[in-house]
């Protein structure tokens, strides 16, 4: 990290990037994910870009060393959309109902054109007459272009000790 | 006509069978309390979990002297560890003093485990190590002997996967296993160099009874319509998936195995476009290799088709694009928890291990393209069942497991899109639990070969070795 940053901005290359942006970014995933807006949140992702979820033993191992509940590369991405959106996705037809929280965003680190940065979430999930909590945090890799972020990589590792009854990952963590 | 115990009036497991049998009318029915009624649930426990070997984990999982694992299986906590020496050995994990719950982590390397509560610590080989104000106990040997920490009364490893007994009464593992000891045989020799599990286990839980993930397990008949969109995933990729050449066998022991060809690739044995291009060459290198190393018939035999073994009562091998073990530890009638590991090849190479936990978690885990329709069918069933719960029509209390009967009767091998396997599961837990089963008609004189027939006909001679697996460790 460089020592010049104060925390809520860092550099890119020639761009600067704040926390204000970083939570926006953030705050609107949080709200297609939410609204099942799942084509527009695929755009948020730069081609290449690709999305893990660790077990809840992780740590902080890669997908060359150990198993994932997600390790999705970009047409893995595409492929979970395209279910997602079929009335074939049975354990997403209905869809849940998720309502997610993001806070306490850090920038990390500026790479050469990404920046490194984690976040908390809180994801409350409901169906069939149940309710599920799912709590964890972000770990992002965000590519900084002219128009804005993208995912580079989307981590997101729950903090759970397992996943409890009933709370499995048919939807995005 | 045999009539081993009388139909029950329809409905109503007071005292009836649970098992409704009948070869004239074929019709196979499992009565719906199976799934619900707490008593059956403790008779499992008791039963089964108490009396048979189960799954704990394989040997991989601690490589290294003092490496241990705490899990519960059968709703008892245990330590599994490799004590200084380098033995497996599995603990109650509890201290022997007044029962605390000794390890608390959920892994780690340890040479003592130490209890918080007054201090008590024990070695990795089970002795009561240390005793703090030993002198106010009496001053005999036998003392300290009588402290050390209880192991489990039975241990046994096949090829790595360690298994375990509560009671002493049971069959020597091998007799156990049957021939699904030849079918984990199979997968442990795809590695050179030995296989292994990996860290990233998938830990979660369902809310649906155990034998529902068995019966999903070896349940071709679903695959189609439950998964459709991963289907559709694999069409895409450039790979058709048919339910052709599709078998499901019997081993006996309430264990069941589908052989299933042009289900899918395999990573290292049967490449599919979505595996690219440098793994295309080295399916080619890796087949010449195992042809080399095992003979070409046994290399074809593990490698040409997909399979799903089931050991009863908790071990599901899953064979596929690549390999997850699967144990399953009943909570409740309608809770299972469930750990997934991923079974690779040691000391391959870090793109093949790369592609091969990208590939098989896209499929399995809650979180896959695919399992998380499974768990919402047995979650589904779960739900459902209670409808149909003494109802004014008990009739309708039973779930129907009689597709392929009349396949089986004319004495043909059973396709994994029928209901076979789970017949031939629900019958060995009738027999396990005690409960009453009811055969109406003449069931099929001959039950069949135990397996492929071409692989035990083969594999006699050039296969003995791997057919007479051998087992290791201390009882
Ligand atoms: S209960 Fe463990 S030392 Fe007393
Ligand atoms: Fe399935």
């Amino acid at each position: 990290m460089s020592p010049t940053t104060s925390g809520a901005v860092l550099n890119v290359g020639t761009r600067e990037v704040t926390r204000a942006q970083v939570e926006d970014f953030l705050y609107r995933e949080a709200q297609l994910l939410d609204e099942w807006r799942l084509d527009e949140w695929f755009t948020m992702f730069e081609p290449d870009g690709r999305m893990e979820v660790p077990t809840t033993d992780w740590a902080g191992w890669d997908a060359t060393t150990a198993g994932f509940f997600v390790c999705d590369d970009y047409d893995l991405i595409r492929a979970r959309v395209k279910r997602l959106k079929s009335r074939k996705a049975h354990a997403e037809n209905p869809h849940s109902r998720t309502h997610r929280m993001v806070s306490n965003v850090i920038l990390l680190e500026a790479g050469a054109e990404t920046v490194w940065i984690s976040a908390n979430f809180l994801i409350h999930r409901y169906r069939d007459g149940g309710a599920y909590t799912y709590v964890g945090r972000y770990e992002h890799v965000l590519k900084v272009d002219d128009d804005g972020l993208r995912f580079r990589v989307r981590r997101s590792i729950p903090v759970m000790e397992s996943m409890d009854p009933g709370a499995r990952l048919s939807f995005i963590l | 006509m045999t009539q081993q115990t009388p139909v029950r009036p329809l409905g109503g497991a007071e005292g009836g069978a649970l098992i409704d049998e009948d070869w004239e009318a074929m019709r196979f029915r499992v009565h719906r309390s199976a799934y619900r009624d707490p008593g059956v649930f403790r008779d499992e426990i008791a039963k089964i979990w108490g009396h048979t070997w189960l799954y704990l984990g394989h040997e991989t999982e601690i490589p290294n002297a003092g490496d241990f694992k705490t899990r519960t299986l059968g709703g008892r906590p245990l330590i599994f560890c490799r004590d200084s020496a380098g033995e497996v050995k599995v603990f109650l994990n509890a201290c022997t003093h007044r029962g605390t719950i000794l390890c608390r982590h959920n892994e780690g390397n340890t040479k003592f485990f130490q209890c918080f509560y007054h201090a008590w610590a024990f070695s990795n080989s089970g002795d009561l190590a240390a005793l703090p104000g030993d002198e106010s106990y009496p001053d005999d040997p036998g003392f300290r002997e009588s402290m050390r920490l209880r192991q489990v009364p039975r241990l046994q490893i096949h090829e790595g996967f360690v298994f375990i007994a509560f009671t002493p009464d049971v069959p020597d593992l091998l007799t156990h296993l049957g021939p699904a000891a030849h079918y984990m045989s199979l997968t442990a020799k795809i590695g050179q160099h030995g296989m292994q599990t990996l860290p990233g286990v998938q830990l979660y839980s369902v809310k649906g009874n155990w034998k529902l993930a068995v019966e999903n397990a070896m349940d071709g008949y679903h695959f189609a319509p439950t998964h459709n969109t991963f289907v559709g995933y694999l069409r895409e990729t450039g790979f058709a998936v048919t339910d052709d050449d599709q078998y499901a066998y019997d081993l006996g022991g309430g264990h069941g195995l589908l052989v299933l060809t042009g289900h899918n690739g395999r990573i290292g044995m049967v490449w599919e476009p979505r595996f690219g291009d440098e793994e295309k060459a080295r399916t080619v290198a890796k087949r010449n290799e195992m042809a080399a190393r095992l003979g070409p018939e046994l290399a074809a035999e593990i490698a040409d088709a997909s399979r799903i073994l089931f050991v009863f009562p908790n071990l599901l091998l899953f064979d596929l694009e690549a390999l997850t073990i699967r144990q399953l530890e009943p909570v409740a009638p309608d809770r299972t928890d469930v750990r997934a590991w991923q079974f690779v090849e040691t000391g391959e190479p870090e793109s093949v291990r790369a592609l091969r936990i990208k590939t098989m978690v896209s499929f399995v885990g809650p979180g896959g393209l695919a399992t998380p329709d499974d768990i919402e069918a047995y979650e589904a069933v779960q739900r459902g069942i209670v409808a149909t719960a003494d109802s004014a029509d008990p009739a309708h209390d039973w779930s129907d497991m009689s597709r392929g009967m009349a396949n089986e009767k004319q004495g043909n091998q059973g396709r994994s899109i029928d209901e076979g396997a789970m017949r031939s599961f629900w019958r060995h837990w009738a027999d396990r639990v005690g409960v009453a089963t009811a055969v109406a008609g003449d069931p099929p004189a001959d039950p069949g070969a135990p397996g492929p027939s071409t692989v035990f006909a083969a594999g006699s001679t050039a296969t003995a070795g791997s057919a007479a697996p051998t087992t290791s460790g201390k009882e």
